[in-house]
This record gives C-alpha cells, sequence and structure tokens, in this order.
C-alpha cells in the first residue's frame, strides 16, 4: 500500500485556516462573514454562476457505507440512452441552464469510459460548458475528455482521514485512499482545465478534513499554476440507505469553514448545493459563495419527467425552481449567471505552457 | 479638443467601464449612462444567445454612443484568444478587442506571451487591439511595435482594489510610449483614477469599483468627474514636486573658486 503523500500533513500550510477554525478562535464568525463577504464582493461582484447536475447512471461498483448508490444498495440500476440524455439536455435547457455537471457511479460495465465520453459529447454540444463527476481516470482518459468538451472534473475525497476513508469504503475500486488523492492531479495533467475538491462533512473529524482539503488545494495549485480549483461543501443528509453521519456539522461550522476558506484562498470558486436549505443558499450567497447548483435532480435524468419519484443520491434540501430561485436571488442584490463560458475556451489546457506554433497561426489567418 | 484617439476612433470620455459583476443588467446600464463613458468591455463569455435575462451584450448594443469593446476573458492561450476575437467580431460588428488571457483562470493575471503572441496576430488581421499586460514597461513597447493600439497595465491586481501599486512602473511606461496608456484594473476610488491621469494616462478601465459599490450609477459619475479633473491637471501641467532639500553647506561652492 502506498503511503500519504508529505504534503497532506503539513501543518505549516495550513496554519492560518487553522487559526480561523479552531474551536477556540478568538475571531468570532461576524467578522469572519465581513471580511469573506468584502473579499467576495471585490473579486466576483454581485455574481452567483449557476449549474445543474445530470446523473447519467446510479449503476456502482463500490461499496461505500454513506451512498444511496453504493453497489449492495437495492435501488433500481439504470442508465440513461442517448436519446434519453438528449430529451434532458433540452428539458434543461428550457430552464436556462447552459453549465451542466454529469455524474456517475464508480466505473462500471454498464457505464464506462465510453459511455460517458459518448455522454460528454452530446452534452457539449447542447451545453455552453460541461464537468463531470464520476469516476477516477487515467491521464489519456482525461485528455480523451477534455478533447471531448469537458472543462472540469469534480472529485471528492470525501474524507482525508485515512484510517475513516478506509472503513467507510467497504469494497470497489474507491478503496485506495492514495489513488483517489492524486485523482485530480491526473484530470489537470490530462489538461482538463478546472478541478472541484471537498470533503464530504458529516464522515469524519470536520476540522481534520478541512485542513487537509485546503492542503490539497494548496498543493495543486503550487504543482498545477495553470489550474482552476473550486471548493465545495457537501454536508450529509439523510438519504438512501439510512446512513447516519457520525460528524454531524451545524449551520454555524459550516458557515465559519466558507468564510475561512474564502479569507484563505481568495481566488477559489467555491460551491454550495442544493443539498442546503434554501434560507442557508440564500443566507450564503455574496457572502462567501461564488457558484450554485440549481433546479437539481439526484435522481438518474429527472428534469424531461419530473413526476417520477424513485430516490435519488440523496435528499435536495432547497427544491425550488429555477425561477424561484433567481428571484431570491435578485432580491438580495445577486446576479444569477446562466452562462459564463464561452465553448471556444474549450480543448485541453496547454499544461506545457508554450505559445502558438506556426501551424497553428496559419490557422488564424 | 483633447480627444482619446484610439485607431481611427475618437472619444470625448477617457472612463472606459467593465460591465461584469453588476447585481443586474438593469443597474450596469444606467451606470454605463450616468459615467458618460464612451467604451465600454464586455466578456464574450456573457453573451447568451439563449436565455436574454442573463444576456450583456443586447442591451449594450441598444444604447446609443456607446461602442463595445468584447474582451476574451475566459482564454488561457493565444490561439483561444484569436478565436475568440473572431467570434466576438462578428457578434459585436466592433473592430476593438480587449485581449485578456489568464493562464489561470483564479489569479486573473495576464500571460505576457500568449498576449504577446495573439496581440501581434490580431493586429496584423485589423483589430485594433488593447492587450492587458502587467505594468512591463519593456513589454508594453514590444505590444505597440507589432501594432496595438493602447496598451492595459494593471495599477494593481484584478478587484483587490489596491489602486496605483505600479505607478513607479507605470511612469515609465507612459513616458516611453507612443500609444495611449490605459490603466486598468486596481482601482478602488475616483481620486486613484484621478492620479492614474494626472500621470499622463490616455484613459482608465474601472469595473468592480462601480459595480460593486453602494450606488452603482452615482459611482460611475464620481469617477467620471475624477477622470476629468485628473485630464485637466495633466494637460494644465502640475507644480514641479521640489527636489532634495537645499544644503546650509553648499555642495557646489567649489565652482569656479580660484586656484
Amino acid at each position: 500500500m502506498s503511503s500519504s503523500p508529505g504534503w497532506l500533513t503539513d501543518e505549516r500550510e495550513s496554519a492560518l485556516l487553522a487559526g480561523m477554525l479552531a474551536p477556540s478562535s478568538p475571531v468570532p464568525l461576524e467578522a469572519l462573514a465581513a471580511e469573506s463577504k468584502a473579499i467576495t464582493l471585490r473579486r466576483f461582484g454581485r455574481t452567483i454562476s449557476l449549474y445543474a447536475p445530470l446523473y447519467l447512471s446510479n449503476h456502482c461498483s463500490s461499496g461505500c457505507a454513506y451512498c444511496g448508490f453504493a453497489s449492495d444498495r437495492k435501488t433500481i440500476r439504470r442508465r440513461l440512452e442517448p436519446d434519453e440524455i438528449e430529451r434532458e439536455l433540452l428539458a434543461m435547457k428550457k430552464l436556462g441552464i447552459s453549465d451542466i455537471l454529469l455524474l456517475t457511479g464508480e466505473r462500471t460495465k454498464a457505464a464506462d469510459f465510453d459511455y460517458l465520453r459518448r455522454s460528454v459529447e452530446l452534452a457539449a454540444r447542447r451545453m455552453q460548458r460541461v464537468s463531470v463527476e464520476a469516476f477516477p481516470m487515467s491521464v489519456a482518459e482525461y485528455r480523451t475528455l477534455a478533447e471531448c468538451g469537458c472543462t472540469g472534473i469534480t472529485i471528492y475525497q470525501e474524507t482525508y482521514n485515512r484510517d475513516r476513508y478506509e472503513a467507510l469504503h467497504r469494497w470497489g475500486p474507491k478503496k485506495d485512499f492514495v489513488d483517489r488523492l492524486e485523482t485530480p492531479a491526473r484530470a489537470l495533467e490530462g489538461g482538463i482545465k478546472t478541478v472541484g475538491l471537498g470533503a464530504l462533512l458529516g464522515l469524519s473529524e470536520p476540522l481534520e478534513d478541512a485542513l487537509m482539503l485546503y492542503r490539497h488545494v494548496r498543493h495543486l495549485s503550487r504543482t498545477y499554476w495553470r489550474a482552476g480549483i473550486s471548493v465545495s461543501f457537501p454536508r450529509m443528509r439523510p438519504q438512501t440507505g439510512g446512513y447516519e453521519p457520525p460528524f454531524p456539522v451545524d449551520d454555524h461550522l459550516l458557515a465559519r469553514m466558507i468564510f475561512a476558506f474564502r479569507i484563505a484562498l481568495p481566488d477559489v470558486e467555491l460551491v454550495l448545493s442544493t443539498r442546503e436549505s434554501a434560507a442557508y443558499r440564500d443566507g450564503m450567497a455574496g457572502l462567501g459563495i461564488t457558484r450554485m447548483s440549481i433546479a437539481s435532480r439526484t435522481t438518474v435524468g429527472g428534469y424531461d419527467d419530473t413526476g417520477r419519484t424513485d430516490k435519488g443520491q440523496f435528499d435536495v434540501s432547497d427544491d425550488r425552481t429555477a425561477k424561484e430561485f433567481c428571484a431570491a436571488l435578485r432580491e438580495r442584490n445577486i446576479e444569477p449567471v446562466f452562462k459564463n463560458w464561452e465553448p471556444v475556451f474549450n480543448g485541453p489546457s496547454d499544461v506545457q505552457g508554450t505559445t502558438m506554433k506556426p501551424e497553428e497561426v496559419h490557422i488564424c489567418h | 479638443m483633447d480627444l482619446l484617439q484610439l485607431g481611427n476612433y475618437s472619444f470625448t470620455s477617457r472612463l472606459i467601464l467593465g460591465t461584469g459583476k453588476f447585481s443586474n443588467s438593469k443597474v450596469m446600464l444606467e451606470a454605463v449612462r450616468s459615467s458618460g463613458t464612451q467604451l465600454v468591455t464586455v466578456a464574450l463569455r456573457r453573451f447568451n444567445r439563449e436565455q436574454l435575462e442573463d444576456d450583456l451584450f443586447g442591451p449594450l448594443r441598444e444604447l446609443p454612443g456607446i461602442t463595445l469593446m468584447p474582451n476574451t476573458s475566459g482564454a488561457s492561450t493565444a490561439s483561444e484568444a484569436v478565436r475568440a476575437a473572431h467570434i466576438s467580431r462578428e457578434l459585436s460588428g466592433s473592430p476593438f478587442i480587449k485581449v485578456e488571457i489568464h493562464p489561470n483562470p483564479q489569479h486573473l493575471m495576464p500571460d505576457p506571451i500568449e498576449t504577446f503572441e495573439a496581440a501581434r496576430i490580431l493586429a496584423k488581421e485589423g483589430f485594433l487591439v488593447m492587450p492587458y499586460i502587467a505594468a512591463d514597461p519593456v513589454l508594453a513597447k514590444r505590444l505597440e511595435d507589432v501594432g496595438c493600439t493602447s496598451v492595459m497595465p494593471l495599477g494593481s491586481a484584478i478587484g483587490s482594489g489596491q489602486g496605483l501599486a505600479t505607478a513607479e512602473m507605470l511612469n515609465i511606461i507612459i513616458r516611453e510610449s507612443g500609444i495611449p496608456v490605459i490603466v486598468d484594473a486596481g482601482l478602488r476610488s475616483p481620486s486613484e483614477a484621478a492620479a492614474a491621469m494626472e500621470m499622463g494616462c490616455g484613459a482608465v478601465l474601472v469595473n468592480s469599483a462601480v459595480a460593486v459599490a453602494g450606488d452603482p450609477p452615482a459611482m460611475a459619475e464620481a469617477f467620471a468627474g475624477a477622470v476629468i479633473a485628473g485630464r485637466q491637471a495633466f494637460r494644465a501641467g502640475l507644480m514641479q514636486k521640489s527636489g532634495a532639500a537645499v544644503a546650509t553647506s553648499p555642495l557646489t561652492s567649489f565652482l569656479g573658486a580660484k586656484a
């Protein structure tokens, strides 16, 4: 078994964050909120960029103790076929969505790399920006996805505590802690422009996870200086399988984490999904969070046929429509931004950093 | 008349406005109007053909007396920026292109190498190229040499509100430049915009400072006034700052002394 990398435990790296997060921290939450708000306004303005998830498949080969899609659950397994994906995309576009996150479970025969690649191609034809939250891949596979129009990869470590990680991931390819940890770096090597990191809050001691997550961000920023990095704060909610999070994170601690990350990482995109309530999301808009999901379905598909009642990966807490959510943001003097990308910028990022080659110059004329 | 000359376009206003970061496009349009600006920049990635409420291009195009300067924000390489410039020209009909190339979408620092390459190609193609750069005097001259219409060095990091942190380098760029120098990014207050104009900048570009102000249209007007005052002061000729204090025992008393 490979050992954990040294950067993961470098306490000097995260000293600033640790000071803001410590239970004994003398910095009042209100002061952190004010500083976080000021930084967010200066850097991102009065806007929130929006995306929506599309679950392509709930087939899964892993045994994550906390997940509704784990391979031992009795959930009905299905995947979207190309014609269904097309219908879902059109239904999402009707809501105004142009920035999409495609999701699958861990790699299976039913939802393998080729299936994912074809789905990315379909989505890239309809949407302005396509990201993927699926299974760990090879550098070559990431490069193929980037060439097909995928600009972002979300891959949560779930927990950075190795013992907890190995206990929670009971079987399957996801059991390898270090392989999971190195996946964002492989995505960036493959030319993916942005990686999304996060810890699933509730699985393990939250302060420890927050500090290691921060070190992960810093490590990737230093190593891949062209990389865009976003950080999410998914908090465990009741779900299929009935898993009770052993380290629940309350509203105040989550807020402290978001503010502290904004202050320590002023330029990084911070994401909050519909796992959180309407009131919490509205309150956080403009205080540090810069990107939110909207009108989310966590079932396979679900936009084209919203009458279905099968269980999703987790229960959505903020179930407002796109229209309602946008109205709430506008009420707070914040602009919901549906399109903040242009497909002309798609394609693998040039990780080597070269100027244009003569043949490219020729193409441009 | 004191006009800002950019290619074959001339402007009476020397304030350029950025259009992102506003709470809604109504406020943005009001700010544009009250600033008296004649040139605004808008990101290609914020052009939304499918959802008009989200779109920044459409409403700006309707404003009388406004020239659009699309920008390539989102591009990380020269080839992406060149392609974005082509699309932007098609959509906006404007010959201006603000070349903005950030290798890292987070720091928003301009990549000098890719920017130079894109600017060279686009200038050759006939665009009025306005490259956003770090305050680097040599790069500014190189860009002038390849036919850029202006250079747009940053006063300080985008959205930092640190003002003219690069003043020393800006002074060199302005002194040496044969094309208008437009300070872009980092300005927080009208007094900083006035200071930039007093230094001899051709214009200033402001976005965050207006967009996130308590009252954006009022702040836009304040910037407009400051830019006019700063320009007038520059043209009037500022009083010299005195040099070193005069020593009580003159240093040059030996000159002309008898041997």
